[in-house]
Order: C-alpha cells, then structure tokens, then sequence
C-alpha cells in the first residue's frame, strides 16, 4: 500500500514506478489453501465437547502429513505455524497458555515428521503402491500421523508439565491423553491416505 | 479403493508407540496403587522423626524428661505413656486425622500428622 512516488527506484522500470509488485509463487499459493484448510479444522473442532480437557481429534494433523508427503517439510512447516498463529487470532488466544501449548505441541509434531522424513525416508501411499520407491520403503501416511500425534501430545504434556502443572498426579492425565492421541493419529493417518489416494488415481 | 497398508517402517512405529503407551499405563497403574501415605511427624528436644503409619508398632522416643511410648495401628498414633504428670497427651487418644496433633509439652514430645487432604491444616487445643 504504497502511496504513489514520482521518484523512480533506481533499478526499477515499469508502468508503476516506485512499486513494487509481489506476485505469489506457486508454493505461496500451496501453503496459503493448506493453511486455510487446517485453521478452519482447527477453529471447528474447538466447537467439539470433549470429555477431558485438551483430548481433541486433531484433524488439521492430517493437514499437515499432506503437506509434508506431496510438497515437503519445508511446506508442512508453514502450514503448521500458520494454523497455530492464525488458529490463535480467530480463537482470541493469542499469547495465552492455550496457545503455548498449541504451538509446542505443532514445534513437536514438525520436529518429528522432519526427523522421520529424514531418517527414514517417505513411501506416499504404503505398500505396493510407490511404484518408485519400491514396495513401500519409508513411512506412509499412517506412520507419519501416528508419530506426529504423539509427538504433538508428548510435546503438550512436557511443556505443560514443565510450564503449568508440575505435580506428579500428571501421569493420570498423560497416560489416556496419549493413548487418544494415537487412536486419533491413526485415524488421521487412515484419512491422509484415503486422500493421497484419490488424487493419485485423478486424471492430472 | 484398497485398504490402508502399513509399510514396515510403519509397522515399527506402530510397535514403539504401543511400547510408550503400555509403559504410561503401568506407571500411572504403580502410582495409583501406592496411594498417599500418611505419617506422624514426631519433634522431640533432640530432633525430628517420622513414623509411617501403614507400619503397626510401638515406638519410644527421648523427651526433656524420659522416653514417650508411642504406638501405631490401624492408620493412627498415640501416646501410650510419657514421664510427664497430667498425662494429657495419653488422654487425647488416638489421632487419626491428617493435620491433627498430640503434645506432651512438659517431655517437649509433639506429634502431628501430616499427609494430603485432611479437614483441617492444623488442629490446637
């Protein structure tokens, strides 16, 4: 929102000088649809009861797997801290505790998908379907989803310990909220694979 | 459309967060089992002991003027005997309550309870 300049920028020429005009990349346009996606599934499952504080589905989860499995870490990572940042602004919990933890628990999740895509490398839809990576050689989406719920929880619970609760009646809480995370992980992992499918067997 | 595969590295992800999982369990299964434990808290002249109460007994304890006799059982303490003469620690009885406390002033022997929850913080007469 520049206001118009009669200087010319030296180096600059155009129709519009003094301007300059950011046209979004390919890329930009990738992580703003997926960060999209995964703030709106992070805003409507806030609307969701829950039966223990903190126990949620986590669907953006698989957000995040689709972004690290079609377009990279470096993707994955925008959308995660998109939807912590942006998630935060809509839920007017900016800065809170609420948001600590949403974003330790997302810093987690991005470690450990970077580190498993690193290490052990990425089969895109399981076994027998990667016909160039071999019969599924690497994590698929359900591993991927596994390993990052958990470590999204696990991250949770150790900042929340650290930060807000350090009381050793904790473990009660850790022990369902964990065991949640990989039940929703799982069935995050089963979603993110469905779709990885369907848009493999759609006409390019 | 085909059923979801695991790949093995899947497979082996799978097995370290049930491993986690099972691990959390029995640690939050052992601390539930160990439940709170109170115990008497015993000041004397010449120091403090601690007496668990989930271990029956009777138990002597030096004062400024002789040796107390305390006895444990069924989750409470009391004096049996102190070398004191209004014998008013012997006369409170048992003390069951977390916070609740038994003196004998003249032998400086006061024992109190001390454990979570509890109706009082402290109890005095």
């Amino acid at each position: 929102m520049s206001p118009p300049s009669d200087a010319t920028l030296p180096g600059m020429s155009g129709a519009t000088p003094g301007t300059t005009l950011l046209r979004p990349e390919r890329e930009d346009l990738q992580v703003a649809a997926l960060a999209a996606l995964a703030v709106a599934l992070h805003v409507l499952e806030t609307a969701l009861p829950s039966p223990v504080p903190g126990m949620k589905p986590g669907l953006a989860n698989v957000v995040t797997v689709l972004a690290l499995v079609r377009f990279g870490w470096r993707t994955a990572a925008w959308v995660g801290a998109l939807r912590v940042l942006v998630g935060s602004l809509l839920l007017g919990t900016f800065l809170s505790p609420t948001f600590i933890l949403s974003a330790a628990g997302a810093t987690g999740a991005l470690v450990v998908l970077g580190l498993a895509a690193r290490l052990v490398g990425i089969a895109p839809r399981g076994r027998g379907a990667g016909q160039h990576d071999g019969p599924g050689r690497g994590l698929s989406p359900l591993g991927l989803s596994l390993a990052a719920a958990l470590a999204h929880m696990g991250a949770q619970l150790g900042v929340a310990w650290l930060l807000f609760v350090p009381h050793p009646a904790f473990l009660y809480l850790a022990a369902p909220l964990m065991t949640a995370a990989a039940a929703f992980g799982t069935l995050s992992g089963i979603i993110a694979w469905r779709i990885l499918e369907l848009d493999a067997t759609e006409p390019a | 459309m085909s059923r979801p595969l695991p790949t093995p590295a899947d497979l082996v992800v799978f097995a370290l967060a049930a491993v986690l999982l099972a691990g959390l369990h029995v640690l939050a299964w052992r601390q539930a089992g160990a439940g709170p434990v109170v115990t008497a808290r015993v000041e004397t002249p010449f120091g403090t002991r601690y007496l668990p109460l989930d271990r029956p007994g009777t138990y002597r304890v030096r004062g400024a003027l002789g040796e107390s006799v305390l006895e444990v059982r069924g989750g409470a303490v009391r004096f049996v005997d102190s070398p004191c003469r209004a014998k008013v620690c012997v006369r409170a009885g048992w003390v069951r309550e977390a916070g609740a406390l038994a003196a004998c002033l003249p032998n400086g022997v006061v024992v109190t309870l001390t454990g979570p929850g509890g109706a009082y913080d402290a109890i005095n007469f």
